[in-house]
């Protein structure tokens, strides 16, 4: 082996990093007229008044955290340590844990997902605990805890959808999701990270679109390794670089940039901006307190957040593109 | 996108344990911390930025393997080589769960800087029993180009050095009786088809002797054909380390017996006793990690039967007595110690100073430490892997400087379940 073609041996291991983040056409696509009601966002009429510590599915579906929990299996897929495990009532949990290095993404997750379902956005029912006790063969004992996301009846998993290729593909909502990815400095913005759920409601059976593995956050953005849950970093990182040709220009830097380039308008990103803008002090604090953050470090995360909505009503009104889709 | 985080993901890879031998077994839950608490241990300077958030990425790739979490799916496969494949081995690994944690299937192949190769194919029944009871079957493969041997004793000369290419094919049914969480005890019973020798082959040649053109007297090569082996062993075994890659406490505390049987004459038949122990103790608030090691393994054989020389325990390279080449001395028997004090530079830098010492013997009485390695090194890890060392070590045969990309306390070996041929420290 010739020693000074050993850099050639890497070419295939930068290929296959970006292989996978290849970019497909972004367009929206038809539902077919027999397929379940696609539902990405639902106006949140109640928003003011919506519980932030307990999410969209209530005090009563929370794990508790005096329970013990048997271990069903490991977690064999994804990046962050886990398990499935089984409470005291018999419901299924998926736990996220912290993986042993850097920063953890279980709070940031459970957080940005009170947020996301406070505005409309729909949610599966996740919550943290910070510790819990598990039953295994071995016996019991107290382990580090994470996110908790309950397997619901009714609600199914079908995979995962396309940022690039869905329904809501140019509709202010999609935009409105993007863009407060974009506030929270979501680096992760992936389809892996996308989840389809059969949702059966009084209205019929719904398709929910939910962007559900959202824990790269709150730090800076990036490909390779974000800061993830750093006040500091995300205190220092820009939001908005500035307006070009009718849109607004983010400064990210993590995967598929091509959803957010030259495609969200001053009036999406305002739109968004307008729905975070309702949500008190207590309802942020309350989504901090649910990913289990300290009320010191929960209160600067909320600050900058703060600071970025500014941001976004301070964008000048009427630069949008006109001939929106209409919402969904 | 940088190359430096490619490069630290891909040494980091190499570093990951191949799996964990059952997914309910030795595992070392975290304990509860709030989400500001939890991250890695502090060293005694700042760590630049660059090199943590590389190690961040690094883990957040290779993810983790050691815990019985193992993720299901296609893996690199970068650990799986023997002493002596040279710095570096890759290749394609894939495994799958089945029924949760209760089935696993898991194939893999590798070739490494000298043209080792290598496949190996695993089955295993995890969690039987409440967890107590794992059983499974390995095959493996394996073509190694250049083996090194040196001739038989202490006294054997470095410049006695010449090489031998060996291929062989090894199955092995075992079963794991888990009576604690960490105290297993393990009955294997194995077959070794025979093993192929010829002169050495491969990539990045070192120009030395075929050994069947120095010891063409030797029994092995006055055989017309190695005979095929058929093997038992019980193994006894305590591990209460942190992580096997990067243990920072704890310790493995095993013993085992083993009987090789010749399949053709019965001449090559003997049998082998092992004890080993690591420990691993934390000190000053984790910031220096004192780690020692020591391994006896003494081989038996009646009258008639002689031990063939790649079957010999043999000591000396990167993990065992660090100032000398791999497999520098063979003999019946074996003794090492190794100390390794590692003070954390930076979160994930540590500087270590050792100190080895050993022999071989061809009995267990005439064991002594009169061989020795002095040396200094730097350990670049994540938490739970140690994935590039680079160490100087000096004895009586000069100094070697080292570059590898495991601990070398790892103890590797241990997870391959197949017929240790050669015996490799």
């Amino acid at each position: 082996m010739d020693r000074s073609r050993a850099p050639l041996t890497l070419l295939p291991a930068f290929v296959a990093m970006y292989l996978p983040f290849c970019a497909a056409e972004i367009r929206p696509t038809i539902v077919p007229p027999d397929a379940p009601a696609p539902s990405l966002w639902v106006e949140p009429i109640d928003l003011e008044d919506r519980d932030l510590f307990y999410g969209p599915w209530g005090r009563e579906r929370a794990p508790r955290p005096d329970d013990r929990y048997i271990l069903v299996q490991h977690k064999h897929s994804g990046i962050n340590p886990g398990l499935t495990v089984l409470d005291s009532e018999g419901r299924e949990w998926s736990v996220k844990q912290a993986s042993e290095e850097g920063p953890v993404e279980a709070p940031i997750e459970v957080v940005l997902s009170r947020v996301l379902a406070a505005v409309g956005y729909h949610q599966p029912p996740v919550y943290y605990l910070g510790s819990f006790t598990l039953v295994d063969d071995w016996g019991t004992r107290t382990v580090a805890g994470g996110r908790f996301r309950a397997k619901v009846k009714g609600l199914k998993d079908r995979g995962e959808w396309s940022w690039q290729q869905n329904p809501f593909v140019g509709t202010r909502p999609y935009h409105g999701l993007l863009a407060i990815l974009m506030l929270f400095n979501s680096s992760d913005i992936k389809n892996s990270n996308n989840t389809l759920y059969e949702f059966k409601s009084a209205r019929g059976l719904e398709h929910w679109y939910v962007a559900r593995d959202i824990g790269t956050a709150l730090g800076t953005t990036g490909r390779l390794a974000p800061e993830k849950g750093n006040p500091d970093a995300f205190e220092r990182d820009r939001f908005i670089a500035g307006i070009r040709d009718g849109y607004v220009e983010f400064d990210y830097h993590g995967w598929h940039q091509e959803l957010v380039r030259r495609r969200l308008t001053p009036d999406d990103v305002r739109w968004a901006g307008d729905l975070l803008a309702r949500l008190s002090d207590r309802q942020w604090s309350d989504a901090f307190r649910a990913g289990g953050y300290e009320p010191d470090i929960a209160a600067r995360f909320i600050g900058a957040l703060r600071h970025r909505i500014g941001q976004t009503q301070q964008l000048a009104i009427g630069t949008s593109a006109a001939g929106r889709p209409q919402e969904r | 996108m940088a190359i430096g985080p490619v490069l630290v993901m891909m040494a980091a890879a190499m570093a990951a344990p191949a799996i964990a031998q059952t997914p309910r077994a030795p595992t070392q839950e975290s304990e509860p911390a709030k989400p500001s608490e939890v991250g890695p241990r502090e060293g005694l300077l700042p760590e630049p930025h660059v090199l943590r958030r590389s190690i961040e990425f690094t883990s957040r790739v290779v993810g983790s393997s050691d815990r019985g979490e193992a993720k299901s799916g296609f893996y690199p496969e970068f650990s799986n080589m023997v002493t002596g494949a040279g710095w570096i081995s890759v290749g394609p690994g894939y495994r799958h769960w089945f029924f949760g944690d209760r089935m696993l299937v898991d194939g893999s192949a590798a070739i490494s800087w000298r043209s080792y190769k290598t496949a190996q194919a695993r089955f295993e029944l995890t969690n039987l029993a409440h967890s107590r009871l794992a059983i499974g079957s390995q095959v493996r493969w394996q073509d190694l180009t250049q083996v090194t041997y040196f001739g038989e004793g202490a006294v054997a000369l470095e410049s006695n050095r010449n090489e031998y290419r060996m291929k062989s094919t090894s199955v092995v049914g075992y079963s794991v009786v888990r009576l604690l969480r960490q105290l297993a005890i393990e009955g294997r019973v194995g077959w070794l088809g025979r093993p192929e020798l010829s002169a050495p082959g491969g990539t990045f040649r070192r120009g030395n002797m075929a050994t069947r053109d120095v010891l063409p007297d030797d029994p092995v090569f006055t055989t017309l054909r190695q005979p095929s082996y058929a093997y038992q062993e019980l193994l006894l075994s305590l591990d209460t380390r942190n992580h096997r890659s990067y243990p920072t406490r704890g310790g493995l505390y095993r013993t085992g017996w083993t009987r090789y049987s010749d399949q053709d004459e019965g001449r090559f038949s003997f049998r082998r006793f092992e004890a080993e122990g690591a420990h691993f103790l934390p000190m000053a608030r984790s910031h220096l990690v004192l780690a020692t090691h020591g391994w006896l393994v003494a081989s038996g054989a009646n009258e008639s039967e002689i031990i063939p020389f790649y079957l010999l325990p043999s000591l000396g390279g990167h993990n065992s007595l660090r100032a000398y080449s791999d497999f520098r001395f063979h003999d019946r028997n074996l003794v090492v110690v190794n100390a390794e004090a590692r003070v954390a530079l930076v979160t994930h830098l540590d500087a270590a100073a050792f100190l080895d010492a050993g022999n071989v013997a061809p009995s267990v009485g005439e064991l002594n430490f009169e061989k020795t390695a002095l040396g200094i090194g730097l350990r670049l890890h994540t938490q739970r892997a140690t994935f590039a060392r680079f160490d100087i070590a000096h004895g009586q045969e000069g100094w070697r400087f080292f570059f590898r990309t495991s601990d070398p306390l790892q103890l590797s070996r241990l997870l391959r379940r197949t017929a240790a041929a050669p015996f490799a420290p």
